[in-house]
């Protein structure tokens, strides 16, 4: 988007210049031509851009979210409202009778309502004690048969609680960022990866090299789209016009598998870390400008 | 902090409820059914956090909008008028609606500017069967009703949403010689919006189209197609499964005997998107959930 900008002001600079020229050339013809205007030297075009492009690698969440308190009460009031409301259930078309499978739903569906609306809300069964046991029993073996109560993995990796920052697996419920820590002439810095644009490259495709030059080829990426999503500019030691001005194009990607392997001597580390940790990590200036890209959740 | 909250917690749990206050005014009874009726409106809402909506914010949105955005200066310049219209300062059309001739050509119009209000975003999933043999008989759509019930769950303002519509019955419109005539019942159609919308998307996804084999993907029309169709401009993503796809349906898997005869149904993905590239657009969502696309 950014590059469509910058060639339309292009092409309505040449636009303006030719109108001038036009301007002139009817003006020479009709007055003798002015010798101070040929003489004053033009005004030096400012260098052109250096452009590099940066990759925000992003690890999309794996985990959903848990509920805030209020979303559990929430949720569980909205259950049982729907519960006392729901159309009566047709268990002749879903179950033949008599059948296991109907006992298990029976059983299921009173331990269901009791937990919605109070142990008093549900009428006595009228079937003996010994039917009662059978049926449990009977329930039980089968959901041993068919593998029942399996234990879910925990929501928490082992990575979490280890603190190790370079697993995949860390923090599930949130949006990861590839952060690369570099040392470059003689700085330590934490930064996106980064590198520059070759001549004849597009910006996209500059920014697909660039990621396998510094984060190596052991991984699957996604880059999104062809436009990229922010920009920024490094403050200059010193502001001259002689200078040519630093831009910064950040390409949004995403990891599907593998994991960086950093390329060359000047990435020292790598982390994968989210929003808040990354504030702590990187320059005011540099956070500035890439805030508003990264997601809060 | 937490050292105040946590015994408030153990004595009210979030999830469980204590007794229901006791009920002191006389409720009244409805006319039709001699049912209590309660005082207020009882509304049923989300009941449990929705995984695929929850990606849509938390991933889909961001990405698609960085595929889709085009980038505008300024606004826009006003179109060029080419089209007739009466004389707006004749008297007799002064006042009056006057759209150009040629209708409002609205499939030649570029899409609205991107903004954060218009990302692309899926409005409702909408399930449509047309059952050949109810035009003779139209006991014939029972199965197809019953199956989008056991399907969907939807019925008529389910909840107490009044734009809930269910499973509706879609009528003949026109008259053909020797087949229909008009406002016979010929099939049977459910919208779905929300938290079912989501809900039969990822059953779709996970269950369905993975155990279809002869299903490789939604075939794309070939690239020589006209942009400029209506089909390509709603911004509508619509696919059909036949009839032996409908066993894979979990809802359907569990008594499968029970139906007489299993009838195929078209999907239709309804997004937002309007205006040139629409369709190309509501693709690209789809395919965030999953869905395949192929091409011949």
């Amino acid at each position: 988007m950014l590059s469509r900008t910058s060639s339309r002001c292009v092409r309505v600079g040449r636009l303006s210049i030719l109108r001038t020229v036009a301007t002139e050339a009817a003006a020479a013809a009709s007055e003798p031509p002015a010798p101070t205007l040929a003489q004053t030297p033009r005004p030096r075009k400012a260098p052109k851009p250096h452009l590099s492009t940066s990759i925000i690698l992003t690890r999309a969440p794996i985990l959903t979210r848990t509920p805030t308190p209020f979303e559990q009460a929430y949720y569980s009031y909205q259950a049982r409202i729907r519960r006392a409301l729901h159309n009566p259930f047709p268990y002749d078309f879903y179950f033949k009778q008599g059948t296991l499978i109907e006992t298990r739903f029976n059983l299921e569906e009173r331990k269901r309502e009791r937990l919605a609306f109070g142990p008093a809300f549900l009428p006595k069964e009228a079937v003996s004690e010994e039917k009662r046991a059978a049926d449990t029993a009977a329930v039980e073996q089968l959901a041993q048969q068919e593998g029942e109560g399996e234990v879910l993995m925990p929501r928490i990796h082992p990575s979490d609680t280890a603190g190790d920052v370079k697993s995949l697996d860390r923090r599930g419920k949130r949006n990861l960022y590839l952060l690369l820590q570099t040392s470059e002439s003689g700085k330590d810095a934490w930064r996106f990866p980064q590198g520059d644009v070759e001549k004849d490259l597009f910006l996209h495709q500059a920014a697909h090299k660039d990621l396998l030059a510094e984060c190596g080829d052991e991984m699957d990426t996604w880059i999104v789209g062809k436009a990229p999503i922010g920009i920024y500019k490094p403050p200059q030691p010193e502001a001259s016009p002689e200078m040519a001005e630093r831009i910064v194009f950040f390409f949004k990607a995403h990891i599907m598998a593998g994991q960086v392997k950093p390329q060359g001597n000047h990435i020292s580390d790598f982390a994968w870390l989210t929003k808040q940790e990354i504030e702590t990590r990187v320059d005011k200036h540099y956070w500035d400008s890439i805030k508003d890209i990264l997601s809060d959740y | 902090m937490s050292m105040q909250v946590a015994p408030t917690l153990s004595r009210h749990s979030l999830t469980r409820f204590q007794r229901a206050p006791k009920i002191v005014r006389k409720l009244r009874r409805n006319p039709k059914t001699g049912l209590p009726t309660p005082h207020v409106k009882i509304v049923a809402r989300e009941f449990a956090p929705c995984r695929l909506e929850d990606h849509y914010h938390t991933t889909l949105k961001d990405d698609l909008m960085y595929m889709t955005y085009k980038h505008q200066i300024g606004e826009a310049p006003e179109p060029r008028k080419i089209r007739l219209q009466f004389d707006p300062e004749n008297p007799y059309t002064k006042f009056r609606h006057n759209p150009p001739v040629g209708g409002s050509q609205f499939h030649k119009k570029p899409s609205a500017p991107s903004t954060p209000d218009n990302t692309i975003r899926l409005e409702k999933i909408q399930l449509h069967t047309m059952v050949k043999e109810a035009v003779a008989n139209k006991s014939q759509l029972l199965p197809a009703i019953m199956q989008m019930k056991a399907l969907t769950g939807e019925s008529f303002q389910g909840g107490g949403q009044h734009a809930v519509e269910g499973i509706q019955i879609v009528k003949a419109k026109k008259s053909i010689g020797g087949w229909i005539r008009p406002n016979i019942p010929v099939g049977v159609k459910v919208d779905l919006k929300g938290q079912a919308m989501y809900d039969f998307l990822g059953t779709l996804v996970e269950f369905v189209l993975p155990r279809l084999r002869d299903f490789n993907g939604i075939v794309l029309p070939p690239a020589t197609l006209s942009t400029k169709t209506p089909s390509s401009v709603s911004g509508v993503v619509s696919f059909g499964l036949p009839p032996h796809a409908l066993v894979f349906f979990p809802q359907i898997e569990v008594n499968v005997d029970s139906y007489p005869k299993l009838v195929g149904m078209h999907i239709h993905f309804v997004t937002n998107a309007t205006g040139i590239g629409a369709q190309d657009r509501a693709r690209a969502l789809v395919s965030g959930f999953q869905v395949p696309f192929v091409r011949r």
